[in-house]
């Protein structure tokens, strides 16, 4: 395994992990409550947002989606992307050629339809999240295993569990979660060590992943 | 052009007739995947750009290139040879062939270099030498020699890489080069005179015009890319801080950033992109840098004038290739003959670079020659006058058709045990027709170049 890597290469990848989770994650949550908004509740949009501490407003299903991607808010899913864009173009050296690909046309397919006129539709989300799979897929397909590729699992690790418990309060997933992130901290960090979750509440289960990625990244 | 091309010529053209066009926009829109980029800064904004480039290779049949490797092979020998002598006995300053004024007054000239061999003697590591294929002679012409931090390599890298994938037709139909040797040519160059340690590429950031480049070039020769800030120097040696908290020791570094820049305790004090005391760890022996520091008065345009004076003076060999016809107002016959002509000649500002400083006398209005002789007599040094090479134009795919474009050709030497001109190089082309900037600083684009074999 490729052991050297600068901190802010590592620290690049990490980030790069989290935020293609958390475009990935949140195309998902959009699809699902676009589907509720549709003709169950029009405030599902409201309420996932809330629980993302961002509040939006839209008029119906269609405007929906557009406000959820491309809205002024914290969650837009277009600076989320170019976000990840940023940290893969920096810590390009340490990623397959195909893989840092798919990552540039994920950003510039989200890119392209944010300047287009017309509102997006279902079609737009299937084809995002494809993409994503398609990046994920093209991460995962190096034969040897390099340092690298551990930061970029352990930020999408912690950002599933960030994720999951703004979204769900879903401790035990996040305790199952938080075992591999356990496994990988022992890998680039031996010296750190883990602590028993089970009674540790949401806040501190974030502090204390904070903690050790801060105890790895110098 | 030699028979045997216009052969490969017009089997490339057969090849080329025969394909669909809609393959040459996913060729393209493939290419963007990849952000081969060379930014830009306009009006004090950084811009992201694509490099433009064309579908058409520029094709030299092998036995013309095989001239072209044996003349920049002197070339660089007698350059290396020239900057070695320059720092260390001065011979051809102290015999006359190069007036000392001319040196001391060169930007690139380091005199705190005095004195010093690098590793091996090695200081033209890495090197890109522009040409032109004149069209009077039917020769290749020396326009430049770029001896500090030549870019473009990673251009046609990467643009080979997809059209073999894309095109597999043309390498199998002909007998084209394989390229990627260049990354082997790299890392032997880093590792000749590595004093101990890991190879580096040292880049000046993400918002570098350049950054693609380094992170490719990098990335193909298997050594880190840092910043300036991800190394340290501790008692002269210098070190790479890895993430973990451990400092590894580094032997060569390969910089892509200019002397003025490279250590701010030394040259450039403001300069936030350099490594503080890595001059005190270079001067130790501990590291190697390529190329090495001070290299920029020997591709100063004043000091081109005599390098085919260098090549019999170290090499005691006739010059395999020939300069653009140059003269040097310093000199009063040139000044004269300068005054003269100026409406015909080309003049370049020995200070500028990237197309900059380029003026084109048949272009000025006779109040600006006038101008232009006034500014060069009260600064002779800073001038250069050349005629005005009539070069090919290479036929380019723009906007849905062929169309021609002057193009110029950057070969890259790589000096570590001996010297090797890569068999590929950058073709650049203007961006406008007649237009004889081809920079990519001026908005020209590139192809790749192929050395093809009967």
């Amino acid at each position: 395994m490729q052991d050297l890597l600068t901190g802010n290469v590592a620290s690049c990848l990490y980030w790069m992990g989290r935020y293609l989770e958390r475009c990935e994650a949140s195309l998902i949550e959009v699809s699902r409550a676009f589907d509720i908004i549709i003709d169950v509740n029009v405030n599902e949009g409201v309420i996932l947002y809330e629980k993302l501490d961002e509040h939006i407003t839209y008029n119906g299903a269609s405007d929906f989606l557009d406000v959820a991607i491309f809205g002024d808010h914290g969650g837009n899913l277009l600076k989320v992307i170019m976000a990840a864009r940023e940290n893969a173009i920096i810590s390009r050296t340490q990623l397959e050629t195909e893989a840092f690909g798919s990552i540039i046309k994920l950003a510039r397919f989200m890119q392209d339809t944010s300047k287009n006129q017309t509102k997006i539709d279902c079609t737009f989300i299937n084809e995002a999240l494809s993409l994503t799979s398609e990046t994920w897929g093209k991460l995962d397909q190096r034969q040897n295993r390099h340092r690298a590729d551990y930061f970029i699992r352990l930020g999408r690790l912690v950002e599933k569990v960030d994720f999951k418990l703004r979204l769900e309060d879903d401790k035990n997933f996040a305790l199952i979660v938080m075992d591999e992130i356990d496994t990988i901290v022992q890998i680039l960090a031996p010296h750190v060590t883990s602590k028993d979750h089970t009674n540790s509440s949401k806040a501190e289960l974030i502090v204390s992943i904070n903690n050790k990625i801060d105890k790895i990244i110098n | 052009m030699l028979k045997s091309e216009n052969a490969i010529k017009e089997e490339f053209w057969k090849i080329f007739s025969s394909q669909d066009r809609q393959k040459i926009k996913d060729f393209r829109k493939h290419m963007d995947n990849f952000a081969v980029n060379f930014n830009l800064y306009k009006d004090g904004n950084f811009i992201e750009r694509s490099l433009p480039f064309d579908v058409i290779p520029r094709i030299i049949e092998k036995q013309e290139f095989q001239k072209i490797q044996q003349g920049l092979e002197q070339r660089i020998l007698a350059l290396n040879a020239f900057l070695q002598d320059l720092y260390t006995d001065e011979k051809i300053v102290k015999q006359g062939l190069i007036p000392r004024e001319f040196i001391l007054q060169a930007k690139g000239y380091v005199k705190e270099m005095r004195g010093f061999t690098p590793p091996k003697k090695v200081r033209t590591h890495i090197n890109g030498i522009d040409l032109v294929k004149d069209t009077k002679n039917d020769e290749w012409v020396i326009l430049e020699d770029n001896l500090r931090v030549p870019s473009g390599a990673s251009y046609p890298l990467s643009i080979r890489d997809k059209y073999r994938k894309v095109y597999p037709e043309y390498f199998s139909k002909l007998k084209i080069n394989p390229i990627k040797q260049y990354s082997s040519y790299l890392k032997n160059a880093l590792d000749y005179v590595n004093c101990g340690g890991i190879n580096v590429v040292l880049t000046p950031g993400r918002f570098n015009s350049a950054y693609y480049e380094h992170s490719y070039l990098a990335r193909i020769m298997g050594a880190q890319l840092v910043r300036a800030d991800e190394l340290v120097v501790i008692d002269k040696k210098v070190y790479f801080k890895n993430y973990d908290g451990q400092k590894i020791l580094v032997g060569s570094i390969y910089r892509r950033l200019d002397d003025d820049f490279l250590d701010p305790k030394f040259f450039e004090p403001e300069s936030l992109i350099g490594v503080p005391y890595l001059v005190e760890a270079y001067l130790a022996g501990n590291v190697a840098i390529l190329n090495s520091i001070g290299n920029g008065v020997a591709d100063d345009k004043g000091i081109y004038y005599f390098v085919p004076q260098m090549i019999e003076y170290y090499l005691g060999e006739k010059p395999l290739m020939r300069n653009a016809p140059t003269y040097l107002p310093y000199f009063e016959k040139d000044m004269r003959y300068i005054e003269e002509h100026i409406d015909k000649l080309v003049i370049k500002d020995v200070a500028e670079a990237g197309g900059y400083g380029v003026l084109f006398g048949h272009t000025m209005s006779s109040i600006q020659l006038e101008d232009l002789k006034t500014l060069i007599k009260v600064n002779p040094r800073r001038f250069i006058a050349q005629e005005l090479i009539e070069f090919y134009d290479e036929e380019c795919y723009i906007n849905d058709e062929l169309t021609p474009r002057k193009a110029d050709f950057r070969a890259y030497v790589v000096m570590a045990e001996d010297v090797k001109v890569w068999e590929c190089g950058l073709t650049r082309y203007a961006i406008d027709a007649g237009n004889y900037l081809v920079n990519s600083s001026q908005g020209g684009g590139f192809k790749d170049t192929w050395v093809v074999e009967l």
